[in-house]
């Protein structure tokens, strides 16, 4: 006897390796543009230029960014300022955007469709047009510059998604299991620890990862609201950029450097960000 | 029950402050609040602004003194033929953007929806332009791809023996059009592969036994499931990418083909133009319309909020 | 209306060592309703699932019509599926589920409404032509589902547990209708349940599976009173035969008594098995006993008991018609009186007799 099949009635074996590898194909050319932009980070400047490979492969643009002439944003600098910012905010959005999701999943406000609609409606006004008042009242403050203007507003962008997501995944928690929990006069606090968290742990997950995607790779108020010594990673990156374009291999190593925290995040988390997303994200 | 959650129920129906009702918005108010700070306050004074003739004193040759100018702002915007040709490249730039992401986005979910060697590798590849800086997305492209002295799509043409083409400079829409594609597609593709797996498997076997094609099947009920789900791409989708910024700051800087409403506004306020009056009424008609958009698109997306009522 | 036949089918699922469906041999004749039932992991489900050609063979044949369809696909198969969830068509209404088929194959507008309208007829779904699944209770569900499939006029039906997410009372009101509708069109089903009750009522003959081997295919009365092994015997009837290890010499000894039974040679040990309706209770009889419960339905009083044998303590129920005046740590004395059998070490019937 065979060994079990695998193949489907009537399925082709053909038909099924010629998807998987139309599948392959097209990931590789989608992500063509990376790859070689890592394979230039190791070449040397006059290659990258040329776009050959005559003189082969190092480590040693990456040597250069990393030790960065004194006076300038160095990339340990930068990354600090990131990763504070970014978990900072994230940890906060999460903070508020529990009990919210709460409020309107579990035991809903009357008026919870209104709600939800103002927190998608923060989103239209463009980033650039409240960036003014925004400038003047920083600089009032005595924030300019600072990790914590950057925290604030970061946590503003990313609230109306964190809420949405997660409120669609507290609705897929079993309405009896609340019930129960309710019956038993469990406090908000210790549903949400006991009972809601739990289920909705993954889509939690991928909810925060999302906020960290975003606040990591924002550009536009870190530009405006940033110098120097409190930049981000993306202001670190533009800095590499020379008007002559004769740096292209250390500008590609410099974007890998800035990329790969949040690219391992979204390649360890995927499997949750889909699981995440179908279970109810899209209610 | 408990005392306590008598109490409650006891207290809820005398229409004390504590009431059930103050109760559910409690864990509300701190993410309401904070909204309405942060983002509402710059509006507030975004409008406040919007009607004088605010300018930055240091930028012009001619001091002026900010005055109230009340709609002078508002009557500019409608004559100013930048500005139209602005909101017409935004919705070039955001329909292409998204119809074509949410193509490619469904073709590569029907792809990755059935079981093949390096499945999960594959899906790997395909995310990753979308947790990319769109900085860094936008000058791989710029540099790598599309520029004239260093470009690879460039040598590729010379190579197949075509003449060299200016993308960024001759195309501004497209190319930017190209890295928000690039970018986008997989979040697009997440959406409708949540969708496609969220389709019971028995219905589709039913269909099978029931004599419907591959094709038949995918037309007669998959697609009209996805429904919700291209809906919900499209809506996420075009709140993220009519902001779009980076890309065209990085690619082209501005200029007539690829200047958006955001970075038009953009120009007009602290990219340039320190017209920080005007561009505050820019940005609130901008504002306005987005509103009255959503509100008409979500009435039809009905299916979006259609749940069930929790008591 | 068609005959099948699984002529050795196998499905071994990739990664496993034991078939899930191993060798089956299965002729059912055209017109027949056979029911397939097991306990859970029997592999009933799997080989109504080749027969529909959702799940491949790896080994032998499955023919329709005297046909081998083994490597066809569902769509192409003639067959027609109610699956235990109903699996209707979530974006399609009624009328639409119903006609969906008929719409694959191409058939007219006005052929479909009328054929549509003749099975919602037959069915009682006529105000529900236009509703959608989601707006119709479990019990019409169901009713949509038989609708989609009678109105196809396939070769074979097939039915997977579809009763099984009903409330009691409508599957046994269901169930009844199913087996006239059946008998009525006359068209070859193939029924899959895990409920012996549903099973001896319904089939025409019922085909115990057990670890992905065919243990028995008879008529309901044949399984109930000829079992070909000891698990065939547990598993038909309710409440289960009393089954009891007995050392075989030349007679049978239970708790003490001679049971008159032969056909075991060189002796070794074996199962007695008999029902409790061959259990009679009274004031004298060979074996004592003594009351642990007495099960009063009404029509029917089941009473489980205690006897010692073989030096350990060993329940049996025993049937009895109303009234019934023991009560619970009563002694009493019972007496063997009918069908007895006596299955070997391997679990083969040997022998029976009738007391």
């Amino acid at each position: 006897m065979r060994r079990g099949t695998r193949l489907g009635v009537g399925e082709r074996r053909s038909v099924v390796l010629g998807v998987g590898i139309l599948a392959w194909l097209v990931a590789l050319i989608w992500i063509f543009p990376v790859a070689w932009t890592l394979l230039t980070s190791f070449k040397t400047e006059q290659d990258a230029a040329t776009q050959t490979l005559h003189q082969g492969l190092s480590f040693a643009r990456y040597h250069d960014i990393a030790h960065s002439t004194p006076g300038t944003l160095s990339l340990q600098t930068a990354f600090m300022n990131s990763l504070v910012v970014v978990l900072v905010s994230t940890l906060i959005v999460l903070l508020l955007a529990l009990p919210a999701a709460y409020a309107l999943a579990i035991r809903p406000v009357h008026k919870w469709r209104d709600v939800l609609f103002f927190f998608i409606s923060t989103k239209f006004l463009p980033v650039v047009a409240s960036i003014f008042p925004i400038y003047v009242y920083a600089e009032k403050w005595n924030l300019i510059g600072t990790r914590t203007i950057l925290i604030v507003l970061y946590i503003a962008i990313n609230l109306p998604l964190a809420i949405w997501m997660t409120r669609s995944f507290f609705m897929e928690v079993p309405r009896e299991l609340i019930e129960a929990a309710e019956i038993d006069g469990t406090s908000i606090l210790n549903q949400l620890r006991s009972v809601i968290l739990p289920i909705a742990a993954p889509g939690i997950a991928a909810t925060a990862l999302l906020c960290v995607i975003f606040a990591w790779n924002e550009y536009f108020y870190a530009l405006q609201l940033n110098f120097a010594s409190g930049s981000t990673m993306p202001q670190w990156v533009i800095t590499n950029v020379s008007t002559r374009g004769n740096f292209l291999a250390k500008l590609s190593a410099a974007s890998i450097v800035a990329c790969l925290p949040v690219i391992l995040a979204g390649w360890a988390a995927q499997k949750r960000m889909i699981r995440g997303l179908s279970m109810g994200a899209l209610k | 029950m408990t005392a306590a959650a008598a109490d409650v129920a006891l207290k809820g129906r005398v229409g004390d402050p504590f009431s059930s009702a103050w109760r559910r918005r409690l864990p509300l108010l701190p993410a309401l609040v904070y909204s309405i700070a942060i983002t509402q306050l710059p509006f507030l004074v975004s409008i406040y602004y919007s009607f004088t003739n605010l300018k930055d004193k240091t930028q012009s040759l001619i001091p002026e003194p900010t005055k109230f100018i009340g709609i002078d702002n508002y009557k500019q915007i409608f004559s100013d033929p930048f500005f139209r040709q602005a909101v017409w490249t935004s919705v070039q730039m955001t329909v292409l953007a998204v119809v074509l992401s949410l193509v490619f986005g469904t073709m590569f979910a029907l792809l990755l929806d059935r079981k093949f060697l390096g499945q999960g590798l594959v899906r790997t590849l395909l995310i990753t332009p979308f947790l990319l800086m769109p900085v860094v997305a936008a000058l791989i492209w710029k540099q790598q791809m599309f520029s004239s002295l260093f470009g690879l799509l460039d040598k590729a043409l010379t190579f197949l023996g075509l003449s060299s083409v200016q993308f960024i400079s001759s195309h501004p829409l497209a190319s930017i059009v190209t890295v928000l594609v690039w970018q986008w597609t997989p979040f697009m593709m997440l959406i409708i592969l949540a969708g496609l797996q969220s389709q019971p498997g028995d219905v589709l076997e039913s269909a099978n036994v029931d004599g419907a094609s591959s094709l038949g099947i995918f037309r007669q009920l998959t697609l009209p499931h996805l429904r919700r789900y291209l809906e919900l791409g499209a809506l996420l989708g075009s709140i993220f990418i009519v902001q779009a910024f980076d890309a065209i700051d990085v690619m082209t800087g501005g200029g007539p083909g690829s200047t958006n409403i955001p970075y038009y506004v953009y120009q007009e306020s602290i990219g340039g133009g320190f017209r920080y009056g005007s561009a505050s009424a820019y940005a609130i008609v901008v504002v306005v319309f987005s509103i009255i958009i959503a509100t008409f698109a979500l009435r039809v997306l009905s299916s979006l909020f259609k749940d069930e009522e929790r008591v | 209306m068609a005959s099948v036949q699984y002529d050795d089918a196998t499905r071994l699922y990739p990664g496993t060592t034991r078939p899930a469906v191993n060798k089956l041999e299965l002729t059912i004749d055209d017109g027949e309703l056979l029911v397939l039932v097991g306990p859970s992991g029997s592999g009933k489900s799997t080989a109504l699932r080749m027969l529909a050609g959702l799940e491949p063979l790896d080994d032998g044949r499955i023919l329709i019509g005297g046909k081998d369809v083994s490597r066809i696909a569902p769509r192409g198969r003639d067959i027609a599926m109610v699956f235990q969830n109903y699996a209707l068509y979530p974006n399609l209404d009624v009328a639409q589920n119903m006609g969906f088929a008929l719409k694959q194959q191409g058939v007219a507008k006005e052929e479909r409404a009328r054929r549509v309208q003749e099975v919602a007829q037959l069915l009682d779904l006529e105000p529900y032509l236009d509703r959608k699944p989601r707006n119709l209770s479990g019990g019409q569900r169901q009713r949509v589902a038989m609708g989609r499939a009678i109105v196809r006029h396939p070769q074979v039906y097939l039915m997977d547990e579809p009763l099984s997410n009903l409330d009691a009372k409508l599957r046994v009101q269901t169930r009844a209708e199913l087996v006239e509708l059946q008998r009525r069109l006359a068209v070859t089903t193939v029924y899959v349940t895990h409920d012996q009750v549903e099973a001896m009522t319904m089939g025409h003959r019922v085909a115990v599976l057990r670890d992905g081997d065919l243990q028995q295919v008879d008529p309901p009365s044949k399984l109930y009173h000829e079992p070909a092994n000891l698990f065939v015997a547990g598993f038909i009837g309710s409440p289960a035969m009393n089954l009891l290890p007995v050392s075989v010499d030349h007679s049978v000894k239970l708790a003490g008594a001679d049971i008159r039974i032969g056909g075991l040679d060189g002796g070794g040990r074996g199962t007695l098995g008999f029902r409790p309706e061959t259990v009679i209770i009274g004031a004298d009889g060979p074996i004592a006993a003594r009351i642990r419960l007495v099960e009063d339905l009404g029509s029917e009083v089941f009473v489980h008991l205690v006897i010692e044998h073989e030096g350990e303590e060993r329940r049996l129920v025993a049937k009895v018609d109303p009234p019934f005046s023991g009560k619970v740590d009563d002694n009493v004395r019972l007496t063997l009186r009918g069908t007895v059998h006596l299955f070997d070490a391997a679990e083969a019937r040997r022998a029976t007799v009738t007391l």
